[in-house]
Parts: structure tokens; sequence; C-alpha cells
């Protein structure tokens, strides 16, 4: 159905859109590439196609569009690295070069403080020990669990918004978000951690 | 707790988490602030009226792209095909005509007898049964 009417986002409108979901946008990023700086590429890869694209859509079509489009921006950067890791292997398998070198991507996350994410917290951890954690656990998750349950519960997206976001059936996010929240939960509690 | 009761937690959590744990907030801001500065200046211009009304139906069928191929692609066959047919039709009408005048212009017959008027009655009944 056409949708006659609806207001087109102005530069205003779209400013205040991006400047509100930036950092999240970015933080999102991150718990996908594990990488600050590939982060930042993929939010500003995602900003500058919603601007040229669907700059002048309806404002309440904004959030949707944009979160489609850093998923796609995401998995178009794991894409690039598949093909950068093939070249890589071939030449490094010419250099030998040894499997040592291979770099844990969780450390390329800084630890607040100087503390250890991997030893059991204590029940008085402080916030930002305890959000680093959660940062931490949701990273980990499967990224379709990761995606449905971020699209829900930080972004607030309904559940259908989430399935055209994430081009699935209302179904399947529920079931992601179940799982997700499922899987959190138990790790948080592993690691002495009650919300 | 319940999925919505957890899922609020969290987002509380992760938001006030969004300048924490990172290696340089400051940049980082920046980053986006020129990032977001930059879609700006590229942001599509605002159509007409009736474009952007066109541009919103369009947007419907999932924009030029789709609209392009799965309704314009058989639209545009279908007229090209309705508009070959068509001047096929008048090409041959007008082939046929002009066999007639050169089979008439060609003829053995002496300019006297188009003043007969029995060859007259002759020839209409001749055009007819064609």
């Amino acid at each position: 159905m056409p949708r006659r009417g609806k207001p087109l986002a102005s530069r205003a409108e779209l400013s205040t859109f991006l400047e509100g979901v930036e950092r999240r946008a970015f933080k999102q990023a991150v718990f996908a590439v594990r990488d600050e700086e590939a982060a930042l590429d993929i939010v500003q890869d995602a900003m500058l196609r919603l601007a040229e694209s669907y700059g002048h859509r309806p404002v309440a079509e904004l959030p949707l569009l944009f979160h489609r489009i850093v998923q796609n921006a995401i998995r178009d950067w794991f894409r690039r690295q598949k093909v950068r890791s093939l070249w890589t292997t071939l030449f490094s398998s010419l250099g030998g070069k040894s499997e040592d070198d291979e770099q844990d991507p969780l450390e390329t996350l800084e630890a607040v403080g100087g503390s250890n994410p991997e030893e059991l917290p204590q029940a008085g951890l402080e916030r930002a020990q305890v959000l680093e954690i959660i940062e931490q656990e949701i990273a980990k998750l499967p990224a379709r669990q990761r995606e449905a349950f971020i699209m829900r519960y930080w972004e607030e997206l309904d559940v259908a918004e989430t399935a055209k976001a994430m081009g699935c059936s209302e179904g399947s996010v529920k079931t992601h978000c179940s799982r997700a929240t499922h899987a959190l939960a138990t790790a948080l509690k592993a690691r002495g951690i009650t919300l | 707790m319940n999925e919505a009761q957890f899922g609020n937690k969290v987002r509380h959590l992760l938001n006030q988490g969004l300048r924490a744990n990172l290696k340089n907030p400051s940049r980082v801001a920046e980053r986006l602030r020129a990032a977001r500065e930059q879609a700006l200046a590229r942001q599509r211009p605002e159509a007409a009226p009736v474009h952007a009304w066109a541009d919103n139906v369009l947007g419907t069928f999932g924009g030029w792209s789709g609209l392009t191929v799965r309704v314009m692609l058989p639209l545009v066959i279908l007229a090209a095909g309705v508009s070959g047919v068509y001047s096929w039709q008048q090409y041959q009408r007008a082939a046929e005509v002009e066999e007639i005048d050169a089979q008439l212009l060609t003829d053995d017959l002496p300019i006297d007898a188009y003043l007969d008027r029995g060859f007259q009655n002759w020839l209409k009944k001749t055009s007819a049964e064609q």
C-alpha cells in the first residue's frame, strides 16, 4: 500500500536520528567484529548508505532501515575478512608462519582497571566490571541470537520490525531472543552475576 | 524474572556502558561525529511532491531496482510487443496497397479502359472479392 502523506525525513531529523543511534550501533558492531576501528568503519559506511539511499524516507522507517544496513555491513566485513584471510593463509603457508601468531580476538577488548575477566567475580563487583562481562557474553552469542536480542531489547524494536530488519519470520525472532536470553542468563550466573 | 525484564535490565546496563570500556572514547566520539556529518552532506535531496509520492509508491515495491525488475520490465516488454505488432500490421497494409497500385500502374490495359463505366464496376467488384 503506498505510504501517502507520511512526512519524509528532513536533514535535522536525520541528524537527530543518527546522533541518537550512532553509539549503540558502534557498540553493536564491536560486539560482532571485536575491533573498534573496524566497527567505526562499519558505522560510517552504514550512515552513508542510509543517507544516500534512504535519507528521505519517513522518519519512522529510519531505525529499521539503519539496523538492516548495519547488519549487512557487518556481514560484508566478515566476507572481506574471509577473502583476506584466505590470501593471508596462502601467502603465509609459503612463508612458514606459525599458528601461534594468531591473536585471540577478545584481546582487542580492553579490560577495565586491569582486571582479569576470566576470574570468577565476587558478589559485590563494581558496575563497570559487570558491564564488561555482559558485553563479553553478548559478543559470544551466535550472530543471529545477538542481532535479535539487541534489536528487541536495546534498540526496542517490536517483533515485527525486528523480523523485517533481520529478514526472518517473527517466530524465528522470538526463538532467537529466547535462546539468547537463556544463554546470557546462564553465562552471567556462571560468573556470579545476577541481574 | 521473565525475558522482557531481563532484556530491560541488560539495556539499562548497556546504555550506561556506551562510553565505557573504549580504548579512546574521545576519538570514537569524534569519528562518529565526522561520519554523521559526512552522511548528512550526502543525504539524498528531497524530491518534488509528485516525485516524492511516486518514490513512496516505488518504495513499497522495494525501491527503483525492485520495481524495475518485478513490474516495469514485464510492462516494457509488453508495450514493446504491442508496438511491434501494430507496426508490422501497418507495414503489411502499406505493402498490400503498394502491390495493388503497382499492378494497376503496370497493367497492360490502355488508359481509355478506365473511362469505361463497365470496367469501373468490374474493378470495384474485383476489389471487393479480394
